[in-house]
């Protein structure tokens, strides 16, 4: 069967959509800026990364998401009064959990569903200078070669022996980190050598085959986005 | 056209480098650069695409021109108008995570209209039949298939050369069947490529000439006549490795049956299937020799790596089970008692010291015992070097003197020779049989018939169906 290029595949949102739903949780959810003034439109921050993952039909990491999510909110209530060290320690992950996980779902979401290209082209059309975008491109790439060679250490680990509990734990840690980081360096390396013999530069004027513009999903979502933002400035100065 | 007008060029970390080239290649041409590693065959493709000067720093004279352009007078983009480059490594030569886009990255950067790269997407991709391989992920390929996109992606620019660093080093036979294809579609279109490798039978069909590299300088010129009447031993002497791309289950002549005799290891009930698919592969019963080098040969791309993961028992899905005399090993006790040195080694070198290596693998910690076990493998010397700054063949015996250390009987080696050229893997051949002098079951997965000719004693052909072994 002649194959035939099918340019309008396209993730749910456009990729300054992800940039700005991304800072905007930021700014809410990890910030709690306006704090209980804000609470609906928190709770919608909070779980509108699980609902693009189950859009993605990610059952399995969204699922397991919520579970962590609701266990340490949960948990933080059974922590609050007379405390010991431990368990300040404890409430205080919990703590961070809760603000960090949300982001950290749309950051995979926004990692996994953006193409590199599509990157380039829509950070290119709001101006931003290619010596920014160029680097921050290489982490949609890196991701996914970081898991991978972590699994191949992991497996020579395992294979020694030399698991977690094994031995001290901060020897476990450099025995990880020292593999990752040579090879992925090695990578790095190469890889530049080749984006950089296929014409990639800063300061050029590049095209993209993928369609990108805003669509009716990105019109909800910005919407939402700015609401929080004008919600926040009402609480903020008029009240 | 590319033309070397005197060129002399020494890397900034000091290591091999070029002495006074001398050298025109007219459009059209195909010419393959050999010679043994180190030789500078990969210094010489990198000053026509320009990572030297341009990446790799070091001090260079003379002029190298292409297609009338001074490579080292132009940015790198502007010589990516002109070349195309294939490297050796697939894991490291992507930009995107998606094929599809991969193959549109160059004519991207290029700003060619996206029409126009749609059509020339279009035209390739039904051409060599990738149309199976389109909006993938890069990391759910396998070697041989990541290799056929950077070839693809490189069809894809509007490029009139084309260099092909160590194409085949992580090919198996069938991949480099896929890349014979690429080059014969490209030579037919009339592209000026330039090949630096030290497996070369592979290439004999299409090349019009092939130079001889070594120490920096051009030995000797051979026409495709002369190269082809070199026989094996000539082909040795240089450092190049002679066997003929063969499936290797077919390359190794007049295998007779194994008659029975000698102790055996049995694995059994060795399958693995992804959920609700299809078996990977599925063994009923495998025998293995003990205290032998043992070739198991035909696995390649996701079968194979499984493969090894099951063996190890690093898989808990597959039930496999190791007959070794009298016990039975499970994935628990084969994940203690096998010892893998991986393709890559570097996912297994971990502390700050050769020596500190051995010693962690140790059942008892017993640094004299360690030095001697790197006194035998040449590793004396570098006993207190950081492991990561070794050679990639030092590295390996680091990994063996690691496996030794241990104790374990059973040695695992994934692929030990891809990209290697015939000095090192003669290296390596040795190592083997040191392993097996002192009495270890040596097992190899690799499809380096010329590796399997020298050092194996039995051959196993990986097969997911039939039981049979096969004695050379």
């Amino acid at each position: 069967m002649e194959y035939s290029l099918d340019r309008n595949i396209h993730s749910l949102l456009d990729p300054r959509t992800k940039l700005l739903l991304l800072f905007t949780s930021s700014v809410f959810v990890i910030g709690t800026a306006g704090e209980a003034w804000m609470k609906v439109f928190y709770w919608m921050l909070v779980f509108l990364p699980v609902l693009l993952l189950f859009l993605e039909k990610e059952w399995g990491f969204g699922l397991i998401s919520i579970a962590i999510y609701v266990g340490s909110y949960l948990a933080q209530f059974a922590l609050q009064h007379n405390l010991n060290a431990v368990e300040s320690v404890l409430a205080l992950m919990l703590f961070i959990i809760t603000k960090i996980l949300p982001t950290v779902i749309l950051a995979r979401y926004i990692v996994k569903t953006t193409k590199v290209s599509e990157f380039l082209t829509a950070m290119n059309r709001m101006h931003v200078t290619d010596k920014l975008t160029i680097p921050i491109s290489v982490i949609f790439r890196f991701f996914p070669t970081v898991v991978e060679e972590s699994k191949a250490i992991n497996d020579a680990m395992r294979m020694r022996g030399i698991e977690m509990g094994a031995k001290k734990a901060t020897e476990a840690i450099e025995y990880r980190m020292v593999p990752l980081i040579a090879s992925c360096s090695i990578i790095g390396e190469e890889l530049s050598a080749a984006a950089m013999t296929r014409g990639l530069d800063v300061g050029k004027k590049r095209s993209c085959i993928w369609k990108i513009r805003f669509r009716f999903p990105d019109l909800i979502v910005i919407l939402l986005c700015l609401a929080c933002f004008i919600w926040w400035g009402v609480g903020r100065f008029f009240i | 056209m590319i033309n070397f007008d005197n060129v002399f060029f020494k890397y900034n970390k000091g290591e091999d480098s070029l002495k006074g080239i001398n050298l025109t290649i007219n459009n059209g041409e195909v010419v393959l650069v050999c010679g043994s590693s180190g030789c500078g065959k990969s210094t010489l493709v990198r000053c026509v695409n320009g990572l030297i000067p341009h990446f790799y720093d070091g001090e260079i004279t003379g002029t190298v021109t292409v297609n009338g352009i001074d490579v080292s007078q132009t940015t790198l983009r502007k010589i990516s108008h002109h070349v195309g480059t294939v490297f050796q490594n697939p894991r490291s030569q992507f930009f995107n995570v998606d094929t599809t886009s991969e193959l549109a990255f160059g004519c991207e950067n290029f700003g060619l209209e996206s029409d126009e790269i749609e059509k020339r997407i279009n035209q390739i991709v039904n051409k060599h039949e990738l149309a199976k391989l389109m909006d993938r992920s890069i990391f759910k390929l396998s070697g041989g298939e990541k290799q056929k996109i950077a070839c693809a992606s490189v069809a894809v620019e509007p490029v009139d050369v084309i260099i092909l660093d160590e194409p085949s080093a992580n090919l198996d036979y069938k991949g480099i069947c896929e890349l014979q294809k690429m080059i014969a579609a490209w030579k037919e279109e009339n592209k000026t490529i330039l090949i630096a490798e030290h497996r070369i039978s592979y290439l004999f069909p299409y090349i019009t000439r092939a130079i001889l590299m070594n120490s920096g300088e051009i030995e000797k010129e051979y026409s495709v006549d002369e190269i082809r009447g070199l026989t094996e031993d000539d082909l040795h002497k240089l450092g190049l490795r002679a066997e003929e791309n063969k499936n290797p289950v077919e390359a190794i002549p007049d295998i007779p049956k194994v008659d029975g005799s000698g102790e055996r290891l049995i694995l059994t009930d060795m399958k693995y299937s992804y959920k609700g698919e299809s078996p990977v592969f599925n063994i009923p019963e495998m025998e293995i020799p003990k205290g032998e080098i043992v070739a198991i040969v035909g696995a390649n791309g996701a079968g194979k790596s499984t493969f090894l993961r099951c063996l190890c028992g690093m898989e808990h899905s597959c039930k496999a089970k190791l007959k070794v005399g009298d016990e039975i090993w499970k994935n628990k006790k084969r994940r203690q008692s096998i010892y893998m040195v991986m393709q890559d080694v570097n996912h297994q070198l971990f502390t700050d010291s050769v020596l500190e290596e051995v010693v962690i693998s140790q059942e008892k910690e017993d640094e004299e015992e360690a030095l001697r076990i790197l006194e035998s493998l040449d590793l004396a010397e570098y006993a207190d070097k950081h492991p990561l700054a070794l050679s990639g063949g030092q590295k390996q015996r680091v990994a063996v003197a690691s496996a030794v250390a241990s104790g374990r009987d059973i040695i695992l080696f994934d692929e030990p020779t891809s990209g290697l050229d015939y000095y090192h893997m003669i290296q390596v051949s040795g190592l083997l049989e040191k392993l097996k002098e002192a009495g270890k079951t040596v097992i190899i997965v690799t499809h380096d018939v010329e590796l399997i000719k020298k050092a194996c004693t039995f051959v196993v052909p990986f097969d997911s169906v039939r039981k049979n072994i096969l004695e050379k």
